[in-house]
């Protein structure tokens, strides 16, 4: 099995996040490149749903994915071996990713022609929230075993992502997970959010996610 | 000659912190207070778990509770509602963690005297919290079954600072493929001195098992042997 490249992140100097990360939209743009920033809890399921999405994208866009972790490139081995070209980005104990370690990752994929590329943040819900990476989608997963309060204790995660998408609903049934509590919780934070309920195990709703996000990402690149 | 003063200036925030923590560990050591330090993932069961070990220790113990969030005050409410013992709820305002000075601030807000158990429940984060000696006396974290068991490869140092292992959510064991051995594993070559409690909060399987744990740790710190 290919084994992914491991890329040692250093530590940005910058001392203007908002503005690098703003430049680095810009030149993504410029360049025909969608960058989408992935982030959760740990265990939502953001690798099974971005393999779930290689399956459901059916070649439609050419994409690769960055995979950020403190330790270990179990996440980019799996995208590689399921044909996505990835690269694993070890922050050292960091626990998030701001701009310019984006842009570092961005330069070890060497991916000029990819439509999209993904960023799958650190898993948590507090510090990755508070960094733009300089993507134009910023996407976050809950789970359904993680309960319907997430929106109401990490506002500034739900404030912050155009797209959520509810994971693991194919295990509805033993958990206590309140749609419409979710829902009004999440809502009263950022009243644009797109919601989409999904499975990235058994695959329901993973095509309609798959086609709105492609629709997304085309339009993007060609503004 | 004039003398040339050195300034050390290479010792981190840490230093600093786990003095703080040593002061909070020795004063309810003093007291005979136990301080447990709850962390995990968003989601993976804290308060549950919590409101589980509270019910079956309140007729003996005397147990307070502080819950650590953004900006909610669900949890230190559920607990309360749930359980009728004292819980205060600490916003620390967008923090990812929170250390020995927020504890030892909290602790001024909350009289701790007179009680057997102290329970932090921190903020649901695998990273920061793992970083701040909170002053806790043993440091617990819980691992729930549908987070997957490759947790402790990815997020090291928590597993690296906690002396018990709750892995929560066992009745789900056949909805996901969480491999238990495989997780006992990979956290004990972080930490061979884990302790691990296989549990369900919603069931209340292994709960009595990491209350007979408590009351032990308890023993201890009264012995002078924490």
């Amino acid at each position: 099995m290919e084994k992914a490249k491991i890329i040692a992140l250093k530590e940005s100097v910058l001392e203007d996040n908002d503005q690098d990360a703003q430049a680095l939209r810009e030149e993504l743009r410029a360049g025909g490149t969608c960058l989408m920033n992935l982030m959760s809890s740990p265990g939502s399921g953001k690798t099974t749903t971005l393999l779930a999405l290689n399956r459901a994208f059916d070649g439609r866009l050419r994409w690769g994915v960055m995979e950020a972790d403190i330790d270990s490139a179990v996440d980019a081995d799996t995208m590689l071996a399921a044909g996505v070209p990835s690269v694993q980005l070890h922050t050292g104990g960091m626990c998030h990713l701001d701009a310019d370690m984006t842009r570092q990752g961005i330069r070890a994929l060497g991916m000029e022609d990819a439509e999209l590329i993904v960023l799958e943040n650190i898993g948590n819900l507090v510090c990755p929230a508070e960094f733009d990476t300089g993507a134009a989608i910023n996407m976050t997963i809950l789970s359904v075993p993680e309960g319907d309060d997430k929106p109401a204790k990490y506002p500034l995660m739900y404030e912050t992502c155009d797209m959520l998408v509810v994971n693991k609903i194919d295990t509805l049934p033993i958990f206590d997970f309140d749609k419409e509590k979710m829902e009004s919780y999440a809502r009263a934070r950022n009243p644009e959010i797109e919601i989409f309920y999904i499975s990235a195990k058994t695959g329901e709703g993973v095509q309609a996610l798959a086609d709105a996000l492609v629709k997304k990402v085309k339009e993007w690149n060609a503004r | 000659m004039s003398e040339v003063r050195v300034i050390q200036v290479n010792e981190s925030i840490f230093a600093e912190n786990d003095r703080s923590a040593e002061l909070i560990r020795k004063r309810l050591t003093a007291q005979g207070t136990l301080f447990l330090n709850f962390m995990s993932s968003p989601g993976s069961g804290k308060t549950t778990t919590l409101v589980a070990l509270i019910n079956r220790l309140k007729g003996s113990l005397n147990i307070g509770e502080m819950d650590v969030d953004i900006e909610s005050s669900l949890d230190a409410q559920r607990v309360a509602d749930r359980t009728g013992i004292r819980s205060l709820q600490i916003h620390n305002g967008g923090l990812c963690h929170i250390d020995a000075d927020m504890t030892a601030r909290a602790l001024l807000e909350y009289d701790t005297e007179g009680l057997d158990l102290l329970i932090l429940e921190n903020i649901g984060n695998l990273v920061c919290p793992a970083e701040f000696d909170t002053g806790a006396h043993k440091n617990v974290t819980i691992l729930s079954v549908p987070e997957g068991d490759d947790k402790p490869l990815k997020y090291p140092l928590m597993y690296q600072v906690s002396d018990v292992v709750l892995i929560n959510k066992i009745d789900a064991l056949d909805y996901f493929d969480f491999d238990l051995e495989k997780a006992k594993e990979r956290i004990l070559a972080l930490n061979p001195k884990a302790i691990f409690f296989p549990i369900s909060a919603k069931t209340g399987e292994g709960i009595d098992e990491v209350c007979d744990w408590i009351r032990k740790e308890l023993e201890a710190v009264r012995s002078g042997k924490l």
